[in-house]
């Protein structure tokens, strides 16, 4: 004979897998993080990527009036183009092909006014909304750099120092690294990719306690022949198997994408075997039991299911917490991490990403704290189903 | 054999029933009538050993539902006054997940799911997910339910309510065949014509009290009123009881 829980497990898990519409919204939202992940990161790769492996182009109209600041471009690796004249429009239309930074036009009287030493007009057409402030910087300083060069000179001809242009003299520094901007990216991206155990969850465990509540089921089911924990174990294991699957097909997809993508360009680093991400998903699996347990037990206390879902969508933004705490406080890692749990998950792949080899302790002190919180909260489950007072109120 | 002695229970202030006793014999059908909020619902449950009593006895075959609960529900067929089904589940789901919580083998369950569906006429329905069903349809499977794993006690709440004229005769027929098996079957009802043509035995509570135990022709003849209906309006004191 089969055991009972095994009976309300193999039920609610026939029932669960049924429900075709939240099934797909489960894997959709399991499938969407990964991807979208890749995509961003991939983006930035490409942006960091991009300056070094083909010049600035430049369009000048009018280019053949001004020689030297076509080969002061052309010194700075910017390569000139001369689209012939062009109307408003069309440099519009041009900048919005996104295959120039930023268009020059010089006057027709250019040649005319820089003989005469009059302010020879150049005109410099932008998009601020396209996304290559980098470039249009080099473009700035190279028109900067030409104008000084040009006063220089002719101040040099009257007799005067060119340093009196220049009273001061600005240089940057920028201490930022790749490196740290990243650190912070990471620490993010880890904070959700654990989130699948606490939502892939949800549907079911609200189902099968506060809906069956609703539905007025829950009160035929306690007068079987099953004792209160049975049933609770039974419709705890179904909601967290499904959690268990959610979360190990996002990381091993996570997984996948990280490793294939070249992170070191931006300063990231992702140093896991497919070895190491099995490890990771089987101390997380204890986590999955924990938000299932967590999720029955204050969803059975809801008179609705509704009342279920509101409840624990609250609660499911609590386990961020620590993470996000951390990563705001910029707290070191330290020992007490690895018994809190969700942030023990965070902090145990977070290290591993970095390629530090963290030995057995922190594996199973991650496996442990959540595991004893679930018992503690099917312990819970249990001790009210048995209680009068939730037999009156379903 | 059901035996309810002096059965009490109170919840905070409210006294939901302030002292039951009858006897409910195998192979009779005992009515048990009540205005709503007598404490029909809370008897059942305390039958059943989902609440447990301040005070007094009940065996149930002899067995008090409170110190082995799982053996009392093994022998008890509960339908309460909801029907519980689930939608996603056929019938045949839904009785195999219940007869196997009753701890019944596989083999016997296929034979006895059609059984108890050949009883109650709902092969038609036996293959179909509960989503869309009739309230009929909903109370014949609720029924199959209560009957699937042979149980010798019977606690049945409005069994006929939403059954057209053609399941109520099949209700009737599968009641009259548990009664001549032995079974002991107590049913909540508010029909009076139910009471006379299918009862032998009618347990009137009212207030959480026993008012009186009986057959209809008894309890006409204790009152001098010769309808059942009157005779249970003057037994329960007022009209009031009724409406409430």
């Amino acid at each position: 004979m089969k055991p009972k829980f095994l009976v309300v497990y193999l039920k609610e898990l026939r029932e669960t897998l049924r429900d075709k519409r939240t099934l797909a919204l489960l894997s959709l939202f399991t499938l969407m993080y990964p991807a979208m992940l890749g995509y961003m990161l991939n983006h930035q790769i490409k942006r960091a990527t991009k300056p070094e492996r083909d010049g600035v182009e430049i369009a000048v109209i009018g280019a053949g009036q001004a020689p030297t600041l076509v080969s002061q471009f052309k010194q700075r690796s910017i390569t000139v183009k001369d689209p012939g004249a062009l109307d408003e429009a069309g440099i519009t239309a041009l900048l919005q092909a996104h295959t120039y930074p930023a268009v020059l036009r010089l006057s027709d009287k250019f040649g005319e006014n820089y003989a005469a030493m009059r302010p020879a007009r150049i005109e410099l057409w932008y998009d601020s909304a396209d996304d290559n402030s980098k470039q249009r910087r080099d473009i700035d300083d190279v028109l900067d750099a030409y104008g000084s060069n040009v006063a220089s000179a002719r101040l040099l001809a009257h007799g005067v120092s060119p340093a009196t242009l220049a009273p001061i003299q600005v240089q940057r520094f920028d201490t930022g690294t790749n490196a740290s901007r990243s650190a912070v990216l990471i620490g993010g991206i880890l904070g959700v990719l654990f989130l699948p155990a606490f939502i892939c969850c949800m549907p079911t465990a609200v189902d099968s306690t506060a809906g069956e509540r609703e539905r007025r089921s829950m009160e035929v089911l306690m007068a079987q022949p099953i004792r209160p924990w049975e049933l609770v174990i039974g419709k705890w294991l179904t909601a967290a198997s499904l959690a268990i699957a959610g979360v190990t097909l996002e990381l091993a997809l996570a997984h996948a994408i990280l490793s294939w993508l070249p992170l070191e360009e931006i300063g990231m680093s992702w140093s896991l075997g497919w070895a190491d991400l099995a490890l990771v998903c089987l101390v997380t699996i204890p986590l999955c039991l924990f938000a299932a347990g967590l999720q029955v037990a204050l969803a059975m206390n809801a008179k609705s299911f509704k009342e279920a879902q509101s409840i624990l969508s609250i609660v499911m933004l609590v386990p961020l917490l620590p993470g996000v705490v951390v990563s705001m406080m910029e707290l070191k890692t330290a020992g007490w991490m690895y018994m809190v749990p969700m942030l023990s998950n965070q902090t145990l792949l977070r290290e591993m990403a970095k390629g530090i080899d963290v030995g057995a302790l922190p594996f199973a002190m991650t496996f442990a704290c959540s595991a004893l919180a679930a018992l503690l909260a099917v312990g819970f489950a249990s001790w009210r189903m048995k209680s009068e007072r939730y037999v009156l109120s379903v | 054999m059901i035996e309810v002695h002096e059965v009490r229970k109170q919840f905070g202030a409210v006294q939901a029933l302030g002292g039951v006793s009858f006897s409910a014999r195998d192979g009779q059908i005992t009515a048990l009538l009540g205005p709503n909020g007598a404490g029909k619902t809370t008897l059942l449950r305390t039958l059943v050993g989902l609440l447990r009593r301040d005070h007094g006895t009940i065996a149930i075959d002899g067995v008090d539902p409170e110190q082995d609960p799982l053996a009392v529900r093994r022998n008890i067929g509960f339908l309460t006054d909801q029907f519980g089904l689930y939608e996603r589940l056929s019938t045949r789901e839904f009785l195999t997940y219940f007869g196997e919580l009753n701890g019944m083998a596989a083999p016997d369950l296929r034979r006895r799911i059609d059984e108890v569906s050949a009883l109650l006429g709902m092969d038609d329905i036996l293959e179909r997910r509960a989503k869309g069903f009739s309230q009929g349809q909903r109370i014949k499977v609720a029924l199959a339910r209560t009957l699937l794993h042979r149980p010798r006690h019977l606690l049945l709440d409005e069994p006929s309510r939403g059954l057209d004229v053609m399941s109520t005769r099949a209700l009737r027929h599968a009641l009259t065949a548990l009664r001549a098996d032995g079974c002991c079957v107590i049913m909540a009802t508010h029909v009076m014509q139910e009471v006379t043509q299918l009862c032998d035995d009618v347990i009137v509570i009212a207030k959480g009290h026993t008012v009186a135990q009986g057959s209809p022709e008894e309890l006409c003849r204790r009152t001098g009123i010769a309808n059942l209906e009157d005779a249970f309006v003057s037994l329960v004191g007022t009209e009031e009881g009724i409406a409430a």
